[in-house]
């Protein structure tokens, strides 16, 4: 059982090197969804989510839509608990993953068995799970005695199957993503995409954030409308997407 | 909730407004971040050691280059100090020698204690691990490296005849005791130069005061008797002594254990606070 609580969850950063004149122009232009406001005339704060409620449970596969700044990213940082709320509560109840940036934790000068177990510390897989899912990512990537190598001497594809394979090799009670990554040839594409249907498919909760409209209909059951840091409307995948149509 | 709710977002009764978390329920969660982050010890060894496995990649010597500088600095500073400080070499290079291994945990754990936050900002801002994971792994950095410094010592103990006992096992206490003091200097440090970034620049000045100004590089008989209390108001002047003093072979003096005892108590209870106040703000300072 996976379940997340939102409560009246406000963010706001504080921009402690910025001056308020020099963002005046900001404040006029409206392309994006953010908001920023002044405290006083030093301290200039980013308004990122304003009383944001939701609750999640078992089940639930999320869509996130909205325009840049609109506070996507900010709220599956909040979800996936990096960010601690000033205002408002959070219960999350689960293990989480994600996967955002599939290559964080690596390092180019270490081998790719190194890194299977570098990249799932930071994605709180403990050691012991990670040297058993070795064989898993082997037999997935097929990279052989290139995973004897460092990764600098990896092509770009091959890092990305790596990063890939270790990013979906443990399922999460919860899985957060930033767009749906695909990786590699066609070839490879077929068989990532089978994967991470898989990963999606038998993950308790799922939030993904997304401008593509065809994956969020095909993958969640639910969406969310994101605008100015406020959570607009959530409800049925078709509706909610024709109501941000509307918008733009 | 209803599955359609147009206008405002569905969510659990709109009652008051949730009260911000109480100072208690702040020393919960620090104090959850810092045990979980003890017990996920093989993440912490993980990464502190893939971190000096990079010093070694590519390079023949790796660490031991630093080590190698270190025992350059001993020898010839050793030789042209005992003239200029008139002492014998047989006292004054292990004195030196040991001094400068021991002040460079003290100083690496200081200075890298500033930056644990602002360098982990790239995974701090993606996943939620416990902040102390990333004091940790400095402190198995710097454990590391003081060790691969330690094969300077005994060379140095063995050519000028450092007598060797039960007591250098004191020095096993002093050492964890120092370790212990890297936890709240990590997590304090980390945090306020995560806040005000001049802060790491201004540390790296104030340590390099503090060596000159503990006696790491001369006896403090050097110092003129009526002076010599002056030393009394230098912390690390008893972290210093509470490990090189059983190193060498002696007895380490009683005030310096109790007053290292003291430093660390105090600044166990002063970060306690401090971070439990400040740790879930780090992430959005970075």
């Amino acid at each position: 059982m996976a379940s997340i609580i939102l409560d009246r969850v406000t963010v706001d950063f504080p921009i402690y090197n910025a001056k308020k004149r020099s963002l005046k122009s900001e404040l006029i232009r409206r392309t994006v969804g953010g908001h920023i406001e002044a405290i006083d005339d030093n301290h200039v704060s980013v308004m990122a989510l304003r009383d944001v409620s939701l609750e999640l449970k078992d089940g639930d596969r999320l869509g996130l839509i909205g325009r840049n700044g609109a506070g996507k990213s900010t709220l599956l940082r909040v979800l996936s608990g990096v960010y601690e709320p000033p205002i408002g509560r959070v219960a999350i109840d689960g293990t989480i993953s994600s996967l955002t940036d599939m290559t964080m934790g690596m390092d180019a000068e270490a081998t790719g068995y190194e890194n299977i177990l570098l990249r799932s510390v930071f994605l709180g897989v403990s050691v012991k799970q990670a040297r058993a899912s070795i064989a898993d990512i082997e037999e997935f990537t097929e990279l052989g005695n290139f995973l004897k190598l460092p990764m600098r001497t990896y092509s770009s594809g091959m890092v990305v199957r790596l990063a890939f394979a270790i990013s979906t090799a443990v399922t999460p009670e919860i899985l957060i993503m930033d767009e749906i990554v695909g990786a590699g040839d066609a070839a490879f594409f077929v068989k990532a995409e089978a994967r991470l249907n898989r990963l999606i498919g038998s993950t308790h909760i799922l939030v993904l954030a997304s401008h593509d409209h065809e994956i969020l209909r095909r993958i969640c059951n639910k969406a969310a409308l994101m605008e100015e840091g406020r959570l607009r409307m959530i409800g049925p995948v078709d509706e909610v997407l024709a109501a941000y149509s509307g918008l733009a | 909730m209803t599955e359609l709710d147009i206008g405002k977002a569905a969510g659990p009764d709109r009652a008051a407004l949730p009260k911000p978390p109480t100072m208690a329920q702040h020393l919960e969660l620090a104090w959850r971040d810092v045990s979980v982050g003890l017990t996920d010890w093989r993440m912490w060894l993980l990464l502190g050691l893939n971190d000096i496995r990079q010093r070694y990649r590519r390079s023949r010597l790796g660490q031991f280059w630093i080590t190698l500088a270190m025992a350059i600095t001993i020898v010839t500073l050793g030789f042209l100090y005992a003239y200029l400080f008139h002492q014998s070499l047989e006292l004054y290079l292990p004195y030196l020698g040991t001094g400068f291994v021991v002040w460079g945990l003290v100083s690496g754990i200081i200075l890298e204690g500033c930056t644990v936050f602002i360098a982990s900002e790239g995974y701090l801002r993606q996943v939620p691990m416990p902040k102390s994971v990333f004091v940790h792994r400095m402190l198995v950095r710097n454990v590391v490296t003081f060790l691969h410094n330690m094969i300077i010592i005994p060379p140095l103990y063995i050519i000028f005849h450092v007598p060797m006992g039960a007591v250098q096992l004191l020095a096993l206490p002093a050492f964890m005791l120092l370790l212990l003091n890297g936890i709240w200097v990590g997590l304090f440090l980390g945090t306020v130069c995560a806040r005000f970034r001049d802060m790491p620049q201004i540390m790296a000045s104030l340590v390099q005061v503090a060596f000159y100004l503990t006696p790491v590089m001369y006896p403090k008989v050097q110092l003129p008797e009526k002076w010599r209390w002056l030393f009394r108001l230098n912390p690390f002047q008893d972290f210093l002594d509470i490990l090189r003093e059983p190193m060498l072979g002696k007895a380490p003096p009683l005030d310096a254990w109790a007053i290292s005892i003291a430093v660390t108590i105090v600044g166990l209870a002063l970060t306690a606070v401090f971070f439990s106040r400040f740790r879930a703000r780090i992430v959005y300072w970075l």
